[in-house]
């Protein structure tokens, strides 16, 4: 026994040695990231550096070569110049080497693919980590195990993707070294230092995830369980510092600053990284993601649950996919916030920006995605109905589900009216105009927040009767607390519908500030609506079990279609906010002479995306594939039913 | 349908009340129905509303709706129907078992529909591929950009103006500051002859002839609209001048909210100053015939007429803050 505690102290110690080493090796390149270091020893504020200020010095004022000054083409600061002009190329080989082929495809392909498996490693360790979290909290041992059981399943997926992610990653450098040499080699010579650090998280990153994978078995017990989890954490970290480095590029790339007019670097790596648009696309990239990676994960699951051979398979896939969906629908809903918030820095950046996006140039495809989430809203909708089908009990709710579809369909019909209707000219003059007399105002933004917070309030609402699905509340105030949700989520909509109508007869400016009321009704029913309905389900009578298992098929083909729409949305983004640089490389820094610099079609976009959608769902079925192939070499003991009962992986949502 | 109108100013609520009231009126009477034991079969249901959608945004909405539209609302409908008879799977059985029946041709009318299914179904789908191919006359559709994005900066009678931070010199408060707020004030709701705010001051009177300040400059930008836009643009600004109707498309409509009301005021000054030919790449195809009025006016007498349009449509230019 003593021998055996032994070897668990040992364990122990080096497990926190290890926990302690990936922490050093993450604080390292941070330390290095820092502008002092960073700029190759120049000082912070940009000066030169310090052995060459000494030189100065001893030579004498008089002698000193004058260092010349650049003004921040954004932050309006003052530095010295220390990098070289930006390229002015031309349309020749030497700038743009070429196949007999559009080299922008082949590199929006190459880029395509390998942010689709970035965000879903990046996703999936997330989810690892809370769902790991949640196994060692619980205090149902069975539930602790399938939950524990679920989390490796998650990153045994990922672990494929992973490889994947940094072929294509290699493959996009390659693609960027010989297609547009020229532009790259500016890229890279400003951004340098972050370049290297880049690569450093990497590799911490992968180390990171090999540890955490390989030692799931080995660290499953008491306080080496625990140092798993916190593993978890630190790989998160690195994963998400990653992704804010990579953010820096495209950052730059849409409004550059920490250069000059020229493009020349002012030795200020903070203001190169710390861009107009960085922050906001942080944000807006780490939801995605996750939604992203949830959608993946819940299509994976359907795979396997239409796949499967028996009712505990099914069972399993079943409420896998129910977590995975959650999970991204509960970063869906944020994400439209996240987006406007990303839309209004870019009208704050460059109001012609904006308007190319919003009203101009790219504004067609805005409606494409506007369909996109009205997909997904829909779908998810969709699915939870289908799911209240598994309840005892959750029949009583799908009585109501023509209403629910009412809402929807008007809040989706109003949120994709375009502002620039497609028609003939025949169809021009029939109307009398550009403008619709009647349309024209759902066309506009003050009817589409009305449009998008209806579908999300409308979706918060079916999350609480999925929660309730085989549930009475059993409290005392049960009968008031239902009258209050109620008239919450009525008097939430018809806010929601007069702020929307009240913002046709105030200025655009105020009209913008009346999205606040329209956002917080919309938060606060998930909120408060939530939390109520938790507290009400805290005590409850249970109607009977969920029979996990026993869903529909067709919501497993909902899931397939929500992940679809997710990758198809994310293609269509990154073409959007890549595209609305227009013909500059680097914005009114370093201008794009390639024979592509143009704006392609709808059409031909949309087919691209189409293709980059297929291509990811191909490979990642590849990797499926591979995952259920190791399942079968190593079935899992958690697979395995819970003595004394049916299969029911949960007994309830929340 | 003359008899129940569109009423300006309300039609887009209209439209969903309408819709919204009629779907009501249909779940009422189906429910009453079923209380008799003669409810509609889900698939007939489903069928019905489909066809009442498609026909309402067809004949009931005044301008006709463009097909591209139509053919959104009419996916998403079908979206939302499916959605509905398929929300619970005691439903779904119900709403496909007509289908099945068809399919398995359970009787000698079903097997009627079936064989003519199977005759109609491929001569439809053929018709449709020839009429397809069937060479058109018709011009091709266009995706215009009606509000392209301006330029960063934009020189007007040799003076550059950044178009992001450039003001209106002419909207000015009494003591001749720039001052969006005191000018918002001051816009009179044309339909009822008041002001849009109250102001505080009763001896203000937005009619005064000999009124100096932003109400004066509106005066003359009023003057410069009529000798030179209205042609065009009408005497209500809403594009319906004499003119008007020998272009294609019309002028624009500056009482509608997703004109100048979206606009900042520079973004207008731009347009106003360079015309259609001024229009950038993205402005394809160039479908503006307005001259590009710096060639005529003064860039005093462009920040006027763009100030006068605001005041007489009553909307208040898009601003920052």
């Amino acid at each position: 026994m003593g021998r055996l505690m032994s070897r668990q102290t040992r364990k122990n110690i080096l497990a926190v040695s290890g926990l302690f080493a990936m922490g050093a090796m993450l604080v390292l390149p941070i330390l290095t990231a820092l502008p002092a270091l960073a700029a190759g020893g120049a000082s912070a504020t940009g000066g030169p550096p310090p052995d060459v200020v000494m030189a100065q010095e001893a030579e004498g004022e008089g002698e000193a070569e004058p260092v010349e000054v650049g003004r921040d083409v954004y932050y309006k600061t003052e530095g010295p110049v220390v990098g070289m002009p930006a390229p002015k190329t031309e349309d020749t080989e030497a700038f743009y080497p070429r196949y007999n082929f559009e080299s922008r495809v082949l590199l929006w392909v190459a880029n395509q693919q390998h942010l689709y498996y970035g965000s879903f490693v990046l996703a999936v360790p997330i989810f690892c980590m809370c769902i790991e979290f949640a196994g060692l909290i619980t205090k149902d041992k069975a539930m602790a195990k399938k939950y524990d059981q679920l989390a490796y399943d998650f990153i045994k997926i990922s672990l494929t993707a992973y490889s994947l992610t940094a072929i294509l990653g290699g493959i996009l450098i390659f693609t960027f070294l010989t297609l547009y040499p020229a532009f790259f080699g500016y890229l890279s010579s400003i951004f340098r230092p972050v370049m290297h650090i880049y690569a450093l998280m990497f590799v911490a990153e992968s180390g990171t995830l090999y540890i955490y994978y390989y030692g799931w078995d080995k660290m499953k017990e008491g306080m080496l369980k625990w140092l798993h989890a916190s593993m978890s954490v630190v790989l998160n970290v690195i994963g998400t510092v990653l992704m804010f480095l990579a953010n820096s590029w495209i950052g730059f790339m849409m409004s550059p600053a920490g250069v000059d007019e020229q493009g020349r670097y002012l030795g200020n790596i903070w203001h190169v990284i710390h861009t107009a648009l960085w922050n906001p696309l942080n944000v807006h990239r780490i939801l995605g993601n996750m939604a992203f990676g949830g959608g993946v994960v819940a299509a994976y699951a359907a795979y396997r649950f239409l796949s499967a051979k028996n009712d505990e398979e099914r069972a399993h896939y079943d409420w896998m996919g129910y977590i995975a969906m959650a999970l991204g629908v509960a970063f869906l809903i944020p994400l439209p916030f996240a987006g406007y918030w990303l839309m209004r820095e870019v009208y704050a950046y460059r109001q012609q920006m904006g308007i190319t996006l919003m009203g101009g140039l790219l504004a067609w495809l805005f409606i494409i995605q506007a369909t996109m989430i009205g997909i997904l809203f829909l779908t998810t909708n969709y699915y939870l109905w289908q799911a209240l089908g598994r309840m005892t009990g959750g029949e009583r709710f799908q009585r109501y589900i023509k209403y629910f579809v009412f809402i929807l369909v008007v809040g989706l019909l109003v949120f994709i009216t375009p502002h620039t209707i497609v028609m003939t000219p025949a169809e021009l003059k029939a109307m009398g105009g550009q403008q619709h007399p009647v349309l024209g105002n759902y066309g506009v933004m003050s009817a589409k927040n009305g449009g998008i917070n209806a579908i999300i309030m409308t979706t918060i609402a079916s999350f609480i009767w999925y929660q309730r699905g085989n549930r009475v509340p059993a409290v005392k105030w049960a009968k008031f607390g239902n009258i209050f949700l109620i008239t919450f989520f009525v008097v939430a909509h018809l806010n929601n519908i007069w702020v929307a109508c009240y913002g046709y007869f105030i200025p655009a400016n105020v009209r913008i500030g009346l999205s606040i009321p329209q956002v917080a009704g919309t938060l606060s029913c998930l909120f408060i609506g939530s939390a109520l309905n938790l507290a009400m389900l805290r005590q409850s009578r249970e109607l009977g079990p969920i029979r996990w298992g026993q869903i529909a098929p067709r919501s497993q083909y909902a899931l397939i279609m929500l992940a679809t729409a997710f990758t198809w949305m994310m293609g269509l983004m990154g073409y959007i906010r890549s595209s609305v640089r227009l013909f500059w490389h680097v914005n009114e820094i370093m201008r794009d002479n390639s024979p592509w610099a143009y704006t392609h079609t709808i059409g031909f976009g949309a087919n691209v995306i189409s293709f980059n959608v297929l291509f990811f769902w191909i490979t990642i079925l590849f990797v499926f594939w591979l995952g259920a192939l190791g399942a079968k070499k190593a079935p899992v003991p958690a697979m395995q039913p819970v003595p004394g009962g049916a299969p029911q992986p949960a007994t309830s949502h929340y | 349908m003359t008899w129940l109108k569109l009423v300006e100013g309300y039609m887009p609520m209209q439209m969903i009340s309408e819709l919204g009231l009629s779907i009501l009126v249909f779940v009422l009477v189906n429910w009453a129905l079923h209380r008799s034991g003669m409810g509609i079969p889900k698939f007939w249901a489903g069928v019905g509303v489909f066809v009442f959608i498609q026909l309402y945004l067809k004949y009931r909405i005044y301008p006709p709706i463009p097909f591209s539209v139509r053919a959104i609302y009419g996916t998403v409908s079908a979206c939302g129907i499916f959605m509905w008879v398929s929300g619970s799977e005691k439903e779904w059985q119900e709403f496909k078992r007509p289908i099945l029946n068809v399919m398995d041709g359970i009787t000698n009318f079903h097997q009627s529909v079936r064989t003519a299914m199977l005759v109609v179904i491929p001569l439809a789908l053929g018709g449709f591929a020839y009429s397809s191919f069937l060479p058109s006359f018709e011009e091709p559709i266009e995706l215009r950009t009606v509000h392209p994005a301006p330029p960063a900066t934009t020189k007007v009678h040799g003076k550059t103006f950044v178009l992001q931070v450039v003001e209106n010199p002419y909207r000015v408060n009494a003591d001749g500051d720039y001052d969006q707020g005191y000018t918002d004030a001051r816009i009179v709701e044309q339909a009822m002859g008041r002001l849009m705010k109250d102001v505080n001051d009763p001896n203000y009177n937005p009619w005064d002839p000999n009124a100096d300040g932003y109400i004066k400059y509106v005066r003359e930008g009023g003057e410069i609209f009529f000798q030179n836009c209205h042609f065009c643009h009408g005497d209500n600004l809403n594009g319906r001048g004499l003119w008007a109707y020998a272009f294609n498309p019309i002028p624009a409509n500056f009482t509608d909210a997703g004109t100048i009301a979206q606009l900042q005021e520079t973004f207008v000054f731009w347009r106003v100053s360079k015309g259609g030919i001024g229009l950038p790449g993205e402005g394809f195809p160039w479908a503006s015939v307005m001259p590009p009025w710096e060639q005529h006016l003064t860039v005093d007498e462009i920040w006027k007429v763009v100030m006068f349009e605001y005041w007489h449509t009553g909307y208040y230019p898009r601003t920052w803050d």
